[in-house]
């Protein structure tokens, strides 16, 4: 293995940068914010969860994106990771609310047109149902939940200061949780499309655990989202907290527990062999975005509140995002590509 | 973690206790000011009322104690962020009630009015108003903490006993300026009523905001 591969490396890093630096204030945001947990907690708690998620849970969702397209050379993996990267810069600029699920699924499917290969059309489809069934779900999460503590607490007759005690700890472990999740749901928008061109070998470790070498490329790209939320959400963090949602601690709590639930049940190997034993239908391994899980759930709450109307634009927006995300991922992605293949002779596909 | 969360725990049930503590002193100041103005009705500025009005002095000095300590934890602990300002507010109110009792106390050491015995009982049922009033504002405070369902059936209480208060002080203040009395002693005593009305006013207003916050927590 020489430096090339971390040069092609580069783009999917950076990708899990951005993450880590973005969807840490989805879990800790308003208690960052709010100053009910300290920054130095929440990003440490993050980094350490996400890293735990990535490498012990992160094979099933990289293995449907797999399914969806293997981008089997480095310069192509490179080039996918990059297209999602500029993508996601862009709709930023245009204030889209974004997702890295959709970029790289969009960039994906760039590849597989540039290299003539089949999309499946069933793991597509599945794919985009978990967009829209992502936000549905962290709102019902988050409404049943909701209910349910607020019901607790005033049953309960705690005093409003061992309310505050109880929010705090639950929040930093409700945040332990959803920053696991995060780490095994969207580890695969990172890394997914690595694994099939990694050179990386499996690595023996004390007491004769070993990580696979999938798992220790998910091991780099966590650590990508760790220095991402290290030494760049002190900031998201304090946006989110202090302006641009306003909730109370108890609601930051739903929101985070909700989130961490539909993260976990669309990364969860366990629960799918639960279900598929039971002869249930199971839930798909997908990434899905955090953001709009996060949109879901204030929106849940908001409606069980009694809210008159629904932020008809942000959905709207999340709605076009469906479609030009992916779209426009695809197309850079596509273009991006052809100048890697003709402008540079590197070997994008096999 | 363990650690942090045993101390969270501890500091938490110092300062409950410390809101608690706060509360029973208003308590105890109502009382004691009903058990004051009565013992200087019969005995004018006796050793009992001397001991009274120091008993209150000091239940004022103490409250203004746990309300800095109160103050302070809730800002150093970094304690319930989103309700801080509402708490600090309710707690500096609660301590004006306090004050008001000991003020008046100290108007009837200081000034020993000459109260004629036809207005004793119409003062005593006054001054058993602000105290039931300041009580039950009390009660209402101490379930804004813990059981908000019961903080409106208190402030119920408390706005139908500042009416009653009210139209109290109103006669009162007829009698005495309707009375044959020097104008001075008219306007010293119809002084006192209103001080002793205030008390009332003051619970009324301190139910007025906690309300506002209680339905602020249940959105």
């Amino acid at each position: 293995m020489d430096l090339t591969f971390f040069f092609y490396l580069s783009s999917g890093l950076f990708l899990g940068w951005s993450l880590g630096a973005s969807d840490a204030s989805n879990i800790f945001g308003t208690a960052v914010g709010t100053k009910m947990v300290k920054f130095r907690t929440a990003a440490l708690t993050a980094s350490l969860f996400i890293i735990l998620g990535a490498v012990l849970a992160g094979a099933g969702t990289s293995a449907t994106l797999s399914q969806l397209g293997s981008v089997n050379t480095l310069p192509g993996a490179f080039m996918v990771a990059l297209a999602a990267a500029l993508t996601i810069y862009w709709m930023v600029e245009l204030s889209m609310p974004i997702s890295t699920s959709q970029a790289i699924v969009g960039a994906i499917v760039g590849w597989n047109f540039f290299a003539a290969k089949h999309t499946d059309i069933t793991i597509l489809s599945k794919i985009v149902s978990t967009w829209f069934l992502c936000p549905v779900l962290s709102g019902t999460v988050a409404v049943a939940l909701y209910w349910l503590l607020k019901k607790t607490f005033h049953k309960s007759h705690l005093h409003l200061l061992r309310q505050d005690t109880y929010t705090r700890i639950g929040l930093i472990m409700s945040g332990a949780f959803c920053a696991y999740a995060l780490g095994a749901n969207n580890i695969a928008n990172v890394m997914g499309v690595f694994v099939a061109s990694s050179p990386l070998k499996p690595l023996s470790l004390a007491n004769g655990f070993e990580l696979s070498a999938a798992q220790v490329l998910f091991l780099i790209g966590g650590l990508s989202i760790a220095v991402g939320v290290l030494t760049y959400s002190h900031k998201v963090m304090h946006t989110i907290g202090n302006s641009v949602m306003k909730m109370s601690p108890l609601m930051a709590l739903v929101v985070v527990l909700a989130q961490a639930t539909v993260l976990f049940l669309f990364a969860s190997r366990g629960l799918q062999h639960f279900l598929l034993a039971h002869h249930l239908p199971p839930i798909p391994l997908v990434p899905v975005s955090s953001s709009q899980a996060v949109i879901g759930a204030v929106m849940g709450i908001g409606l069980a509140k009694g809210g008159r109307s629904l932020n008809w634009r942000l959905i709207g927006q999340i709605f076009v995002g469906w479609f030009t995300t992916p779209a426009i991922a695809a197309l850079v992605c596509y273009i991006s590509l052809f100048f890697l293949q003709n402008v540079f002779g590197l070997e994008v596909y096999r | 973690m363990f650690h942090i969360s045993l101390s969270m725990f501890s500091h938490t049930r110092a300062l409950e206790n410390k809101i608690d503590l706060f509360h029973d002193k208003l308590l105890d100041a109502a009382m004691t000011f009903k058990k004051a103005v009565r013992v200087y009705l019969e005995e004018k500025r006796s050793d009992d009322f001397r001991k009274l009005s120091k008993q209150i002095k000091q239940i004022e000095h103490d409250a203004d104690n746990l309300r800095r300590d109160i103050e302070n934890n809730l800002y150093s602990q970094n304690l319930i962020p989103d309700l801080r300002a509402d708490v600090l507010q309710l707690v500096e109110n609660l301590d004006k009630v306090i004050n008001k009792f000991d003020e008046v106390t100290y108007q009837i050491y200081a000034e020993q009015p000459d109260i004629p015995s036809e207005y004793h009982s119409r003062i005593t049922e006054l001054c058993g108003l602000s105290a039931e009033c300041a009580e039950n504002m009390a009660k209402a405070s101490r379930a804004f903490f813990r059981d908000h369902s019961s903080v409106r059936d208190y402030s119920q209480k408390v706005y139908f006993i500042e009416h009653e208060s009210d139209l109290c002080s109103r006669k009162l203040t007829e009698t005495i300026f309707d009375s044959s009395l020097p104008l001075a002693n008219k306007i010293q005593l119809g002084g006192f009523v209103t001080d002793i009305a205030d008390i009332a006013d003051t619970a009324e207003d301190f139910i007025d905001e906690l309300l506002i916050f209680t339905i602020k927590q249940d959105i």
